[in-house]
C-alpha cells in the first residue's frame, strides 16, 4: 500500500516537479534513513546532515527511480553511498592534515559511540566493519530483503548472505547473545 | 518456483535472528522540522536553477555588448570599402537574405523566452 503511494508521490514529482509530494516522502521515510545512517556513524548530527544530504541528492535523482523495487530500498542506496563518500572525504582530509604536520583531530566520521552511554547495540555494531554494519543495519533494522540489499549496496545476493553470515559469527563470537536473550 | 523457496527461506528466522531484529529495533525518529529544512532547501535549488539562466545571460550580454558594437561599426566600414556592384549583385542573388537572418533571430529569442517560460 505504502509503496503504491510512494510511486505515486514518485511520478507527481517528476512530471511537475511537485516539492509539495517530495516533502510528504521525506515525513514517510526520514526516521528510517536517519535511523540507519545514526547506526551507521554512530554519531546523531553527523547521521542528520548525511540524511539531508541524501534527501537532496535523492530529489537530484528521483528521474532514476525506476519503481522496480521499493523506494525506501533506493534512499538506502543513496543514503549509504552519501556516507561512503563522506567517509572518504573525512580520510583524505586527515591525511593531508597529517602531511602537513597538523595533529589529525578531524571527525573521521568512522564509527563512534561515547564510552559513557554504550547501548547493546552499539557495542555489538563496534565490532563490525563499515560494510557488514551497513548490511546488518538494512537486514534487522529496515527490515530490506536480501534482493533489495544487494540492489542498494550493488552486491550479489550469494555475497550480501555471506556478510549477514559472517557479520552474525562475529557477534557470536565477541557476544554471547544466548545469555543476553535470557537477561 | 525458485525464487518462491528462497523468500521462504529469507523469512523462516531462527530465535538469533529475532533476537537480532529486537536488538536492531529503535524508535521512530521524530520530524521535528527535518522534513521542512529539506523542502526549503530543494524549493531554494530550484530557484537559483531558474534564475542561473537568465541572470548570466544577462551578465554576458552586457559584458558582451561593447565588444559587439565595435564589431556591427567594423563591419559597416568593411561593407563601404566593398565595391557597390558586388553588394548589389549578392541582393540580386539572394533579395530574401535581409529576412532569413531577421527570421532566424526571432526564432532563436522565441526558443530562448519559451524555454524560460517552460522552466
Amino acid at each position: 500500500m505504502a509503496n503504491g503511494d510512494d510511486h505515486q508521490l514518485v511520478a507527481r514529482i517528476v512530471s511537475d516537479q511537485d516539492t509539495a509530494a517530495f516533502g510528504e516522502l521525506v515525513r514517510r521515510h526520514q526516521s528510517q534513513v536517519r535511523n540507519f545512517l545514526r547506526k551507521l556513524t554512530g554519531d546523531i548530527a553527523t547521521a542528520d546532515d548525511l540524511s539531508q544530504d541524501c534527501f537532496m541528492r535523492a530529489w537530484d535523482k528521483i528521474q532514476t527511480f525506476s519503481g522496480r523495487g521499493s523506494f525506501i530500498g533506493w534512499l538506502l542506496k543513496i543514503a549509504y553511498t552519501t556516507f561512503l563518500q563522506s567517509k572518504r572525504k573525512s580520510k583524505r582530509y586527515a591525511e593531508i592534515l597529517e602531511q602537513v604536520g597538523h595533529v589529525a583531530e578531524v571527525e573521521s566520521r568512522s564509527y563512534s559511540v561515547q564510552a559513557d552511554e554504550v547501548t547493546d547495540l552499539e557495542k555489538l555494531l563496534a565490532v563490525l566493519n563499515d560494510e557488514e554494519r551497513a548490511i546488518m543495519v538494512m537486514s534487522y533494522a529496515c527490515g530490506l530483503s536480501h534482493r533489495e540489499i544487494s540492489d542498494a549496496t550493488s552486491k550479489p545476493v550469494g555475497t550480501v548472505k555471506s556478510v549477514i553470515f559472517r557479520s552474525k559469527e562475529k557477534i557470536r563470537t565477541n557476544f554471547d547473545i544466548k545469555d543476553h536473550q535470557h537477561g | 518456483m525458485t525464487s518462491k523457496i528462497i523468500n521462504m527461506a529469507e523469512r523462516i528466522k531462527d530465535a538469533e535472528d529475532r533476537l537480532l531484529e529486537s536488538m536492531f529495533d529503535s524508535a521512530p525518529i521524530a520530524d521535528a522540522g527535518f522534513s521542512a529544512t529539506v523542502v526549503t532547501k530543494v524549493r531554494r535549488g530550484l530557484w537559483l536553477r531558474r534564475l542561473t539562466l537568465p541572470v548570466f545571460a544577462m551578465i554576458g550580454g552586457a559584458i558582451a555588448i561593447k565588444p559587439l558594437t565595435g564589431l556591427v561599426i567594423a563591419a559597416t566600414r568593411l561593407s563601404s570599402l566593398l565595391p557597390q556592384d558586388f553588394l548589389s549583385r549578392t541582393a540580386e542573388l539572394m533579395p530574401q537574405a535581409q529576412i532569413i537572418v531577421l527570421g532566424a533571430m526571432l526564432l532563436a529569442a522565441c526558443m530562448l523566452g519559451l524555454r524560460t517560460i517552460v522552466d
